[in-house]
């Protein structure tokens, strides 16, 4: 466990304990308690890692290993826009108000916990305690849907357990010690590493199951339609990239894919990666509701990340923590604003939206912003993760998943261009005729996240020395 | 055969138990008490590591946190039972299919 980071963990679970006692009879403190606490996290993350003597060192004195200071700001990051979001979505009747923000916190507080453990059974138990907040999360509104959504997490992530456990009992009789540190030892080491490769090949498949990747997707596009609007949102932004990708990409750190040592293992999982990108992308051409299309893309995204993962070279890691952290910023921006439009206008079904660009002009701009960073456009910070990812394959000679990879972002393209034709331009029809833009609240967290997106791409090389000192770290 | 590989067998017994009482069942209380028998297959291995290799103070340990976290998985997983059978009352898997795209 990194200690200098406890207190990320501790401070939303006390949080999460105080709001149903303080806030029983007034639900705005539960607002204000909940943001409170999660804007004073990033105001000192940004202490930590944004003084100008941390930035003239090249960040040497950040503590642990950069990376999970990075995903502790980006779950930090994601939850306060989600719970700002919240804030002015929920409605003023709900009865579990108080629950709901006291889950998001304690889902905070579970995936402090997952990012900054050291060791596998502690990570077990952190996922799992972010597996039982995410089921009562996604059923907050009560809809046929989000229990559906909801059963059906339930019902994969389950058995995603029980490998991850089978996968700790077999390092256990191999390895002796579950610590990320013995594994990497072990692994720097020339001694044939078969049973243990064969131990992280079960847990590897626990978490392969529990963030989405492809023949094990089934869940991923119920849970994200059938979720709560914000709920969406948090989930596919940061919960499941949290609970599974990071966990992928730290196994392929410390089981160092790239000196070849379990070449089977990354060669599979560059495979599923690779399929996760094309099924995502192709599926999401044919969706007529505007969250499930969002979620068919996440899963494509996803991809992305897991294809990196699978390579393992220092360059790949780098993309692959990047593109994660991007993933978190624009995917946020698109669910935040199909749950505006599904406010506004009543739907998500993307045949009944039409023409929202004259009356929803900040939804439909920071849609754009967001969906050309997914697809890699140039100036924005989705390009340059693509690029180190496809910069790192093509250097490792993979050049056929390179070309892959470049031609599915522009499927990426495609289907988010007929999602913003459909839904913002054009005609208006019958059901966004009556639809006005949200209020000004319900929009700053999607405009900050935009410009997060924007500044990222035009300033990637301060951010790049950042990654490039994570990368570092973690693998060396 | 030692004791270490009946084990072994046991636990894959159990295992497999359990997913062919998930395959069978339509109903999703008799498919999550297969989800059960599968996890409980997968604590004996746990426990079977921690006996060979000496260590069963570990395995303790671990299985005992595992027990806590198993009944609260469940306690949420039946409660969502109990939400889908009332909303939708009933308890067919068959019947979940709302969500198509």
């Amino acid at each position: 466990m990194d200690k200098g980071l406890l207190s990320y963990i501790l401070i939303p679970l006390l949080s999460a304990i105080i709001i149903p006692f303080a806030a029983r009879n007034r639900p705005r403190l539960a607002d204000l308690l909940a943001n409170a606490t999660l804007v004073a996290g990033l105001a000192n993350l940004a202490w930590l890692a944004l003084r100008p003597s941390v930035i003239s060192g090249g960040f040497a004195d950040i503590p642990g290993d950069g990376l999970s200071l990075l995903l502790v700001a980006t779950v930090y990051l994601v939850a306060l826009c989600v719970t700002f979001f919240s804030a002015w979505f929920v409605k003023e009747g709900m009865p579990n108000r108080q629950a709901y923000y006291s889950l998001i916190l304690v889902s905070v507080a579970a995936m402090c916990g997952v990012i900054t453990t050291s060791d596998f059974f502690t990570l077990y138990v952190f996922v799992e305690v972010l597996a039982v907040t995410s089921f009562a999360l996604i059923t907050t509104d009560e809809s046929a849907g989000g229990i559906e959504g909801a059963l059906k997490y339930f019902f994969l992530t389950f058995p995603a357990s029980a490998l991850i456990i089978a996968g700790i009992a077999v390092l256990m009789i191999t390895l002796g010690s579950l610590s990320y540190e013995n594994l990497h030892i072990f692994m720097s080491s020339d001694i044939p590493s078969g049973p243990i490769t064969f131990g992280v090949a079960l847990m590897l498949l626990g978490f392969v199951i529990k963030s989405g990747v492809v023949p094990f997707h089934t869940w991923t596009p119920d849970a994200y339609q059938g979720a709560y609007a914000p709920v969406s949102a948090y989930l596919a932004g940061i919960v499941t990239k949290i609970s599974g990708v990071y966990a992928i990409i730290r196994i392929a750190t410390l089981m160092r894919f790239f000196d070849g040592r379990a070449q089977a293992l990354s060669g599979i999982l560059m495979f599923l990666g690779m399929l996760s990108i094309a099924v995502g992308a192709l599926a999401a051409l044919r969706q007529k509701d505007l969250k499930r299309m969002l979620a068919f893309s996440s899963i494509s995204q996803l991809g992305y990340i897991v294809l990196a993962a699978g390579l393992g070279t220092p360059l790949a890691i780098m993309g692959a923590i990047f593109h994660l952290f991007n993933h978190a910023t624009f995917k946020t921006v698109l669910f935040l604003n199909s749950a505006s439009i599904e406010k506004s206008s009543g739907t998500t079904d993307m045949d009944k939206l039409g023409g929202l660009e004259h009356s929803m002009p900040w939804t439909s701009w920071t849609s754009i912003v967001a969906l050309l960073s997914t697809a890699g456009v140039p100036p924005l910070s989705g390009f340059w993760s693509k690029l180190l990812i496809i910069l790192a394959l093509w250097e490792s000679g993979l050049k056929v998943y390179a070309i892959l990879a470049l031609l599915f972002s522009i499927v990426t393209l495609a289907y988010f261009m007929m999602m913003q034709k459909k839904v913002f331009f054009g005609k208006k029809t019958p059901a966004s005729e009556n639809s006005p833009e949200v209020s000004a609240p319900l929009l700053a967290p999607a405009v900050l996240m935009s410009a997060l997106i924007v500044a990222l791409g035009l300033l990637f090389p301060y951010f790049f020395s950042y990654v490039r000192m994570v990368a570092e770290r973690i693998i060396l | 055969m030692n004791i270490f590989s009946l084990d072994w067998y046991l636990i894959a017994l159990l295992v497999f138990t359990g997913f062919y009482c998930m395959l069978a069942s339509r109903s999703i209380v008799r498919q999550l008490i297969g989800l059960e028998i599968i996890s409980k297959g997968a604590m004996l291995t746990v426990i079977s590591a921690g006996a060979l290799t000496n260590n069963l103070v570990f395995a303790q340990a671990l299985i005992i946190t595992m027990i806590v976290i198993e009944v609260v998985v469940v306690a949420a997983g039946l409660a969502l039972l109990v939400k889908n059978f009332r909303i939708n009352g009933s308890t067919d898997i068959w019947k979940l299919n709302s969500l198509k795209g």
